[in-house]
Formats: C-alpha cells, structure tokens, sequence
C-alpha cells in the first residue's frame, strides 16, 4: 500500500486515501525538517545528482547540503572526517578504491540493518534489478581476498555513479577511411598508429597518461583484458610478467600515436581532446558518454560511436567509479538512508540519468526514454556483462601501490624507461610493501 | 621649559619590553615553535592521520632509515636542488644583468618597476593556472605561436616539465632580483663612481671592478633570500604538473604534502620536513660561512695591499 | 635610493627593451583577463586575444552562490566562490590587523630594550624564516585537529557547540581562528624585521621628551612612534596580507566545507575531471585582483618593503 501512496506524490491524494492511518502515510515525515549533510566529488555524475536533490527535498522534505570535492580531495578530507568520534557526513560518496580502507577501519555502517528495518526499507526497491557487477564491486566486502564478493562478505554501500569502460570512436573517421572498428587488442594497437597517417594532425586515441593515478588508471586498463593481473592468488606481485609487460607496451603505443601532449593527459585533458577532435578514439568511463553528446561542450556531437572494450586474450572491462555509504560517526544514519534508497530507486536512478549521470540499475539501461535521449545506452547495457570486479586489487596498501605503478609507467612514457625494468622495480617495491603489511604471514 | 638632556640613554623598562613582546613571543612559541617540536617528535612514530600522536607507534629512527633508502627521495631531493639552484642562477644573472643596464636615467623607469612587482603579488596559485595554460598542448599560448610558424608543438609538460616550472618562477621571482639590485646600484656612493669614470674607466671596467664589488653584500642577502624561498615553492608547481611527470617536478615540499595528505603517512612526511629543514640549514649556513670566508680574505689582501703601499 | 626626477634621452633600443620587458611581465597576466570574458568554445579554438564578444558569464558563474539574481545558463550553483571569497577577505584582514599590532609591538621592544637573550630571539625570529610551509603542514594539521581542541562537554565547548552547530569537540582545525592563527605566526618574523628597520631610524630624542612630558611606554609607542613608521606599516601590511590572502597548502589542511579559502577552490577546480578554463580564469582573476590594485598604487611601499628587508637589513 504504501508504494502506491508514494508513487501517488505527496499531491493531497495520500490523505483521502489513508485517512485512518496519518502517522504512516509518509515514511518521510518523521524525519522532515532534518538536513543532510553529504560529500559528493565534483564529478559529471555527481553533478546530476545534485540537479535532481531538490526533487528529493520537495518529496520528503528533508534538506540536503552538498559539500563538492574533487575526488582525490574528497578521499583525504573523508580519512579525517570518519576518524573523529562524531562526523559531519551524513552521507557519502567513496571511490571505489576507498571501500577497503573505511570497511577495514570499522568506519562505514552494514546496511543490513536498515534493508531489515520496515518503517525504512521501501518494499519496492527492487534490489535485483541494481546491476549486480557494481553492487558486488562497490559494496559487498570481506568476500574472496578480502575486497571481492563472496560467501563471507556483507553491503556497505551502493553503487551510484559507477562505470565501466568503453570504446568510444570517430564514427564518421572510420567510416571516411573504411576502418574496422577494433575488437582485438591487435586490430586497436594497429589502428591507433594508422589515424595519424591517415588524418595528419589527429592522434589514434586519447588517453590518460599524467604522472601518478591517471598513468596507473591507464595501465590498469589494459592489463586486464591482456590477462594480466598484478598479484596472482597468493598475492605475490605478477604485475612484471609477460601479460604486464603488454600492457605497459600497449599504453606506450597508445600514447605515442596519441593527440599532442598526450603524456601529461588527465582524463580531462583527454577527453576534451576527443571532443574537441584531436583524436579518434577514447576508451575510458562511460561517465564521459554524455558529455560527447553535448554540442554545448563538445565538437563531435553525433559523430561518435560506442564500442565494447577491445578483447586481448580476454575481455575484461573496468570497474570502477563511485558507491554511497553511511559513515559510522554519522548524525542521521536513518535519514541517510533514506537518502541513498530514493538516489538508487528506479525513480531516482532515472531522473538522475536523465540529467546526465550513470544509471545504476537494468532497468533504467533498458527505460525506452533513456535509450531515446542516448544513443549508447544499450552498448553500455552489454558492457557491463564484461565488467571485471578484480581488474585491480582493492586492499588497504593500494593507494601506495597505485602511486607507484603510476609515477614508474609515466617514467616510461616520457623518460623512455624501460618497461620490463620499470614493471620488475614495481614488484620488488610491492613485494617489499606487502611484506610489510603482512601478508606473506600465512606462507 | 629648560629641556633636560637625560644623561641615561632612552630605554624601555625590563618588564614593559616584556608586556611588548609577550604576545609575539606567545603566537609564535603555540603555533611555530612547538609545532617545530612536535614534528620532530611525529617523525619518530608510525603516524596516521586518524590517529592522535600519542596513539601512534614509537619506532626509532624507522621513517629516516626508510627514507635514506628510498631512491624516489633522493629524486626528490635532487629535483628540488636542481630546481632551486638553476632558479637562483639564472635569476641572478637576468636580474642583475637588467639592473646594470636599466640603471639609467631614463623615463618609464618607475612605471616598469610598478608592473615589474605584479608577478610577484599574485597567488603562487594562479601563477600557476596562467603557465598551464599558456603551456597547454593544444590550446595554450606558445604552442599555437609555433603552429602559426608552422612548428611542431612542444610537450612543454611532459618531456620538458622541470624546464617549464623554472621558466614560470624565473617569470616571477626576476623582478625580485631586479628591483634590489636596482635600489643596491643607486644607493651606491656617487664618489666612487666619479672618481673611477674620471679615471678613464669604461663602462664595462666600472662594472666589473666598482659595481659589483660594492654591490655584492645586498647581493649575497639577495641570494639567499631568493634561495630560502625557492624551498618554499609549492602551489606553482602543484597546479602546473602535481609533482609529474614521473617524478620529473616532485619537489620535496610537494612530496611532503603528498606523503601526508595521500598517503597518510603523517610520521614519514615528518622525518622527510625534518631532511629539508636540514637540507636548508645546511645551504644557509655553508652560503654564510663562504661568504665570511670572503669578506675576511678580501680584508687581509687590502691590509697587505695598504702595507705595500 | 634617489629619485631623478627627469630622464634623459637614451638609445631607442632601451625604450624596445622596456616595451618588450614590460610586455612580458604583464602577458601572462593580460592573457588571463582576456580569457576570463571568454566561453570555453573560444578559448579552446584559439579566438585571439583581442576579437571576441566579451561575456561575463564565467563570473556569474563564479560567484552564483552570493548573486542576487539566478544566471540564465547555470542549471545550479556548484562553484561556491563567493562565500570562499567572503572566507578569504576575513581572513587575510584579521590576520594582517593582527600581525602588525603583535609585530609592531615586538620590533619596538627589540630595538629600545637590551634584555638577556635579544638576540637570541632576534635569530629565532630569523630563523623561522626559512621554514617552508610544507614543514609547517604535519604539525599544524596534528595538532589543530586533534591537540588544540576543546572538550564538548566542558562549558565553553559546549556553548560554542551551542552557538555555531557541528559537531564533535571543538578544535582549531575547519575554524577561521585557526588559519589565522598559523598566519599571525607565519608572518610575525618577516613583519618583526621589516619593522625593526623603521624603528631603529626613529629619533630617540622624541620619545624621551615625550617621557619628560610624563607619557607612558604604550602612549609613547602609539602616539611618536606608530605614526613615525607608518610607511613601513604600510609596507609590512601588504605583504602580509599578500601571503594570507595567497596562501594555499596549509589553508587546505585545515578548512572544512565552510572555511574555504579562494587558493583552494581553485586549486580544487583545476585538478578537476574537466577543467573549465573560463571560468577557472575568472576565479584567478578575482583572487589577484586586490594584488593587482596594491601593485598600481602602492608600488612604492612595496618596493620600500622588498628594500628594507635586504638592503637596510
């Protein structure tokens, strides 16, 4: 009963209908009046949210007031934030790799006492229909190696603004030039160096490659798919085997056929060269989709085509983006949560879709409406059958480890280190890390 | 009013002089003084950032071994002398080289010096956000020049990092130089000046053998001014490259602030602020102890030259 | 240091050489004006400097949150610039007053009064001059959060929890108190030295008839000598306001959401997934914008504030 007075609005209708009951027509009304705080990064998806909260606030009547980082900022001020004893955070949002350090340090609340509280979980919700990889990948901890899902694992947080990675290309400059869109490692690595011949003055692909996470991000990318891993199950570091060794030779090509100055790209820098024409091809987040398909911000409006991430001797897209949990030390846990039920509601995934950020759910990918306003909404939907919850290791030494691996690759793209020599000091230098933090103490 | 010319000179009392300097003394004693103390006693612990220091472990000179062997420091550190040294060099040498030749009377003078100061007022950060965007690859300023003459672009950047940052603080921080070698140059005494050009001294001789000489006390202080701040140097660098690529622009402050905001190694950054401190001490004290090595030779050679004479 | 008052005539290569000096200290500078009246289309497509139909658009943007009116391209407000402008003018300004009424103070007890250690505190102060404010980042950042911090439950926490909201026990750290007081201490050593200059020059004859005349030290100090070294306030002044006003590394350890400082928003926003070059352009310009106005017409106290420190020190 209660899903259809919702579903009603807040129009008056509720009151005729439930005269009886008042006290429970709004599960919103005991906490009206309340004000949220939450921590958002200053992120496209974000951004949408924050378009769609006074929707949230006009239904429940519950203020929210966004604190914006960027996400790098937003994981230090989080680090103090969830230390204290009492928080200012009501709510939220973790990159993906920061679900290891808060659940280690016992700093984010289990859901499963909310979902089982009645007068708070919305028996609507549809849990099935949120798309499960994300779930697994940004929520679920304490499965398989600690960071993976898994019988012994539990939720702490949900997936929103989560994201896997796509080829997206110059439609009309492959068509222009006869080229196949590529499939394979090979058929990409091959056709990236091609463009430059072909169209002087545009770059193969566009790609991050800036000293520290971006580099890593980059590697990270095509590690995967070429079968890489950086720690086999014993957690020794594999990162310098042959498969490693591909991939660092992949993103040196891609680099060096890329757009000028590709070497120092943020993800920023990159895409807006691909909006802006000054390369072929992009394969990142499909956060960026809707930006392309912006004519306000972008050059190559309706010329761009989707494609799945390449196969190298498998596929493997990543995972990664944002989840939204509920610090320990927060003021208005319940609240929160009522917060984070109705962003990651069929409802709330779609508006917040349809303002531009990532869907969270099946059926927002398959909502007609959303597939009219984008043309890669399907692609995206069969991306994510790919999309690989181990494609890097979300353990609590990995801030460093990423540092590393970031700082080594850019040496190698702009310093012409050797990439054998650079992936060998990596796994000394992590081998020595993980020694240290213990775990070779099973062995 | 017969005026009574007090025999004891004028001076404050013990206690008034202490009510005077008590606030000073009492700010920097909380907030320079024993933050200094408790830094130093942080870099001997296993210090995160959700941890109070007295929840931390004790463990030695751990985070200064750990460091010592660290080759990523030792880049940094040698970025960063590299950095400060070829700043200091090559602002010296344009600073004063511009002071000598603009020592003239001439009109504009004090307009130039008026916009010669801006750099040097605005926010290291939006110093910043100017290079970078006068570097950008595609879009930034000196790469269209030279698409326009039809060159390639530079990967200003990327391959040549550390260059750009330099050439962004000697944009800055020249100015400096100029304007005190400026004021040095025409407090000088006019006697000398006249008595050497009567002499028949060219205007190159002047320089070599009066100008300079004489100007070479403020020019030492001058130095090392702009030395103890190329240390400081931090938000340039941090908004045009974050340190990258690679290690290429990781100067040890920003190194510190990466260690201890990013990684939350509070104890590490410690050790690593307490080399700098070091680090810097050292340079100073070796800079002044050349320079009193000078001073005194140059006296001992004029009294054997007076005593020839 | 003389000023000639007329110039004489010089080789015209000298003029060149202004122009193209003058030139080049301004650019950069100029560039960044330019652009902040620029969309971003046109600034990434290379309008030139000078042919473009100028918007204020990246203003209005920049300073949504304190307009009086809703801009019509902004869907909402993200950038917060101009409560962090607000932050910023409170804090640079409290800190300035402060370090020169506490530096004054203190240069004067330095210069008139020989007591035991002078000068050891005279090389102290020298001394943390050299301190980089990296050094500064882990102690203060330790100690504002966690050290200089009031109970909750204690009666003056409890009232400030009372009176201000938030949370947990109240510290040092996301207040503006604390980043002024790391900046009264930061800027105490060079306001001290800069001062100590002005006062040695002060007559001594004039503050002992003003003793004969049965003035006390504080009225002798505010009366004879304040106004007797007000170039060299006025000098000391910008250039602490300079460095609180410009600061950004420790500012950015200790702000919280509603202590944020210009430097970090913008540093925040060129880090960024995409960075608005317009936009981010006019928060440069707007944050340099006191500078630029202290360069036009205060140039001479500046340049007696630089001299005082090297030459005369």
């Amino acid at each position: 009963m209660l899903k259809h007075v919702r579903s009603l609005g807040i129009a008056g209708a509720a009151a005729l209908v439930l005269p009886v009951s008042v006290a429970f027509a709004n599960p919103y009304e005991e906490y009206a009046g309340t004000t949220l705080i939450v921590n958002f990064p200053a992120f496209p998806h974000y951004n949408s949210v924050v378009k769609v909260l006074p929707e949230f606030t006009r239904e429940t009547g519950i203020e929210v007031e966004v604190d914006q980082l960027p996400y790098l900022k937003m994981r230090e001020r989080q680090t103090l934030e969830l230390a204290q004893e009492e928080g200012t955070y009501d709510l939220i949002s973790y990159v993906v790799f920061s679900k290891a350090d808060y659940v280690y340090a016992d700093q984010l609340e289990n859901l499963a006492k909310y979902f089982m509280n009645p007068k708070l979980a919305d028996p609507s919700y549809d849990a099935e229909d949120l798309i499960d990889g994300y779930v697994q990948n940004i929520g679920v901890a304490g499965g398989a190696k600690g960071y993976l899902p898994g019988p012994t694992g539990s939720l702490f947080g949900l997936p929103s603004g989560s994201e896997t990675s796509v080829l997206m290309y110059r439609a009309d400059i492959f068509e222009k030039h006869g080229l196949k869109v590529p499939e394979t490692y090979d058929e990409l690595l091959d056709v990236t160096c091609k463009i430059p011949e072909l169209e002087p003055g545009m770059g193969g692909m566009a790609s991050r490659a800036a000293s520290g996470h971006q580099a890593s991000h980059a590697f990270l990318l095509h590690l995967a798919p070429l079968g890489g891993r950086v720690f086999d199950d014993e957690w020794n570091p594999i990162i310098n085997s042959p498969e490693g060794l591909a991939a660092a030779n992949a993103l040196k090509t891609i680099v060096d056929c890329g757009p000028e100055g590709s070497s120092a790209f943020g993800p920023s820098e990159a895409a807006n060269a691909f909006a802006t024409g000054q390369a072929a091809m992009f394969m990142d987040s499909i956060a960026f989709a809707p930006g392309f398909e912006d004519p306000k911000k972008s050059q190559v409006a309706g010329k761009v085509g989707y494609a799945l991430h390449p196969a190298g001797v498998r596929r493997g897209s990543q995972t990664g983006g944002f989840g939204i949990a509920i610090p320990s030390n927060a003021e208005n846990k319940e609240a929160a949560f009522l917060l984070m039920q109705w962003m990651t509601s069929k409802k709330g995934d779609k508006l917040i879709t349809m303002a531009g950020g990532n869907p969270s759910r099946f059926s927002t990918y398959a909502d007609p409406e959303v597939q009219a306003k984008y043309p890669f909404a399907a692609t995206f939907g069969e991306a994510l059958k790919y999309a690989d919850p181990d494609w890097r290791p979300i353990i609590p030494p990995w801030g460093r480890i990423n540092a590393d691996i970031g700082t080594t690759m850019s040496k190698v793209l702009t310093e012409g280190l050797d990439p054998q020599e650079a992936l060998d000091g990596v796994a000394e230098r992590t081998r020595a890390l993980m020694d240290e933090e213990g775990y070779y103490i099973w062995q | 009013m017969a005026v009574r010319i007090s025999v004891k000179r004028f001076q404050l009392s013990i206690s008034t002089s202490y009510q005077f300097l008590a606030p000073a003394a009492i700010i920097m004693a909380i907030a320079l003084f024993f933050p200094l103390l408790y830094m130093v006693y942080g870099s001997f612990r296993a210090w995160d950032p959700s941890q109070t220091l007295s929840e931390s472990e004790f463990i030695g000179f751990g985070n200064y071994t750990k460091l010592w062997f660290d080759a990523t420091f030792w880049e940094s550190v040698s970025v960063t002398l590299r950095f400060a040294i070829s700043v200091v060099f090559f602002e010296m040498i344009i600073g004063v080289g511009l002071a000598l030749m603009l020592d003239r009377n001439m009109r504009g003078m004090s307009f130039l010096r008026t916009l010669f100061i801006l750099p040097m007022m605005i926010a290291p950060v939006v110093v910043g956000l100017m290079w970078r965007f006068v570097y950008h690859p595609t879009d930034g300023t000196f790469n269209r020049w030279l698409s326009t003459f039809g060159l390639d672009g530079v990967d200003w950047l990327g391959r040549h990092a550390l260059l750009s940052v330099i050439v962004a603080d000697i944009w800055q921080w020249t100015p400096f130089i100029f304007i005190l070698a400026l004021a040095a140059l025409q407090s000088l005494p006019r006697s000398a000046l006249e008595a050497a050009r009567i002499d028949g001294a060219s205007s190159w001789q002047l320089i070599v053998y009066i100008k300079l000489p004489l100007m070479m006390p403020v020019l030492i202080v001058t130095m090392l001014l702009r030395l103890i701040d190329a240390f400081k140097v931090l938000e340039v660098i941090l908004v045009m490259t974050e340190g990258g690529p690679g290690l290429a622009t990781e100067i040890l402050a920003l190194r510190i602030s990466r260690t201890a905001q990013e990684f939350r190694e509070l104890g590490e950054a410690a050790a690593m602020s307490n080399y700098l401190l070091l680090l810097l001490l050292f340079l100073t004290l070796g800079m002044l102890a050349f320079t009193r090595w000078q001073e005194a030779r140059a006296e001992r050679e004029g009294r054997r030259a007076e005593k020839e004479g | 240091m003389a000023e000639r008052q007329h110039g004489d005539r010089q080789h015209p290569a000298f003029y060149a050489l202004l122009v193209t000096l003058a030139f080049m200290s301004v650019g950069p500078v100029f560039l960044m004006f330019s652009n902040s009246f620029k969309i971003d289309i046109d600034i990434i497509s290379g309008t030139s400097a000078l042919f473009f139909i100028p918007t204020i658009q990246n203003y209005e943007t920049a300073l949504c949150d304190i307009l009086w009116y809703e801009p019509d391209h902004l869907d909402f407000c993200s950038i917060r610039f101009g409560g962090a402008f607000i932050n910023s003018i409170i804090i640079a300004l409290i800190s300035t007053a402060l370090t020169l009424y506490i530096g004054c103070m203190a240069a004067y007890a330095l210069v008139r009064f020989r007591f035991v250690g002078r000068d050891a505190v005279s090389l102290a102060t020298l001394a943390v001059r050299m301190v980089p404010p990296a050094v500064l980042l882990v102690p203060v950042f330790g100690l504002w959060n966690n050290v200089f911090c009031i109970d909750k439950q204690t009666l003056v926490g409890a009232w400030v929890r009372d009176v201000f909201g938030g949370r947990g026990d109240v510290c040092l750290a996301g207040t503006h108190s604390g980043i002024i007081l790391i900046y009264v201490a930061m800027n105490l050593p060079f306001v001290i030295w800069i001062l100590q200059s002005f006062i040695v020059q002060v007559p001594r004859s004039l503050e002992e008839a003003a003793r004969i005349d049965g003035a006390g030290p504080f009225q002798v100090f505010y009366r004879i000598v304040l106004p007797l070294i007000k170039p060299g306030l006025a000098a000391a002044a910008i250039f602490t306001f300079r460095i609180a006003w410009n600061e950004y590394l420790l500012a950015s350890a200790l702000a919280d959401r509603d202590t944020k400082t210009v430097p970090i928003l913008i540093v925040n926003n060129t880090s960024e997934f995409n960075i608005e070059w317009g936009m981010i352009m006019a928060t440069g310009m707007l944050l340099a914008l006191p500078p630029i106005l202290f360069t036009l017409f205060a140039s001479r106290q500046i340049i007696t504030g630089m001299t005082a420190g090297a030459v005369k020190g």
